[in-house]
């Protein structure tokens, strides 16, 4: 029973030991946690920076105003921030965040469509940018192994009420034992009843 | 009934176990590229001073890419190392710094007091960095001669890791 015990104990050790082993690699200091304004692609560096997003044609309509508003809110809350621990790119306040944000938002100005980014990001940081894995091969493990799990725990719990000893049907009366009767019959003796 | 729940208690536990042990081999925070063996992202960028930089201009001999920023540790650690470095392959080899998440006047405060090992790049909006899938600085990209990315080193590159993987991209030829 020890060892199920000291569980929790060694995982939380375990997965803090984990986290401490990280590379000597820098961040910069994330600004403070405030919604950082998201601007729209600035127009002078046309012909600088990534040559070809290699993805072809937009496939979708250029987005502008509120639906490109909600719409990079909705690609960011997919997309994994890569400099923080389990946030998303539309809840993280870190540089890279807000410069993934405004790629997000130029892209999808651009006509490109929301699965075309992800698929864009998730070329260059692979699938560990999604914060959802795409439910195909292995990762469909993550949606049946609980439900596998759950299943298995039930069953186990209706093995276990099935064998246990079911209880004796309601005890013998003091009239139909007759050992239990010599004993009140003592008890009444000695108390004088 | 208690060594059946000791049994099954093992069970459970012992994979969970294992596999935390086998974790602690890999360093979390270093995922390979999906980059490694692709087409390196071509981009057009200018220098300090102005001048553009085309990497597709650079096709015909390796390349190195140092993501790299005044503010990082790390790459102040390194910086000896790239300048030795990009002396030792002069003419052989490209060095190219991408500057991440830093202000240019701080870069060049930066390389007047420590010399520079190769130009440094400006990427005011971090596309490049994205589109190389960058968490940090520093990362280095070595890409060979037909610009297809051939490894990528997260934190100070060593003489080592360096001599190591340009020389093995110049035997290829």
């Amino acid at each position: 029973m020890t060892g199920v015990r000291a569980t929790p104990v060694l995982l939380v050790a375990a997965l803090g030991l984990a986290q401490a082993a990280a590379g000597a690699q820098a961040q910069p200091e994330a600004p403070p946690p405030v919604e950082a304004p998201v601007a729209d692609p600035a127009p002078a560096a046309v012909g600088f920076g990534v040559e070809d997003l290699l993805l072809g044609e937009p496939a979708g309509t250029p987005l502008s105003g509120e639906e490109l508003d909600r719409a990079t809110e909705q690609v960011a809350a997919k997309m994994r921030c890569p400099v923080c621990q389990g946030l998303s790119v539309a809840d993280s306040p870190t540089d890279s965040a807000i410069a993934m944000k405004r790629e997000v938002r130029r892209m999808l100005s651009e006509g490109y469509t929301p699965e075309q980014v992800l698929s864009y990001f998730e070329r260059s940081y692979g699938e560990f940018i999604r914060l959802a894995p795409k439910p195909e091969g292995l990762n469909l493990l993550v949606w049946i192994a609980p439900v596998l799990a759950l299943a298995a725990g039930a069953g186990l719990v209706a093995l276990y009420f099935r064998r246990r000893p079911r209880p004796r049907a309601a005890a013998a009366s003091p009239a139909e034992d007759p050992e239990l009767e010599a004993y009140r019959e003592r008890v009444r003796r000695e108390v004088g009843t | 009934m208690n060594r059946k729940v000791l049994l099954f208690g093992t069970l459970l536990v012992a994979p969970l176990l294992i596999f935390l042990a086998l974790s602690f081999r890999f360093n979390p925070n270093l995922i390979d590229s999906p980059l490694i063996g692709k087409p390196a992202p071509a981009f057009t960028l200018r220098d300090l001073d102005g001048e553009v930089v085309r990497l597709r201009d650079l096709a015909g001999r390796p390349v190195v890419i140092n993501f790299w920023a005044t503010w990082c540790q790390p790459c102040i650690v390194e910086h000896p190392v790239l300048i030795s470095g990009a002396r030792r392959y002069s003419g052989r080899v490209t060095f190219l710094g991408v500057v991440y998440q830093d202000r240019p006047e701080l870069i060049r405060q930066f390389l007047r007091e420590r010399g520079a090992w190769g130009p440094s790049l400006l990427d005011p909006d971090n596309g490049v960095a994205l589109a190389y899938g960058v968490y940090g600085a520093p990362e280095t990209f070595f890409i060979d001669a037909a610009g297809v990315i051939a490894e990528k080193v997260t934190g100070p590159v060593s003489p080592g890791q360096l001599d190591r993987i340009l020389g093995g991209l110049l035997a290829r030829g």
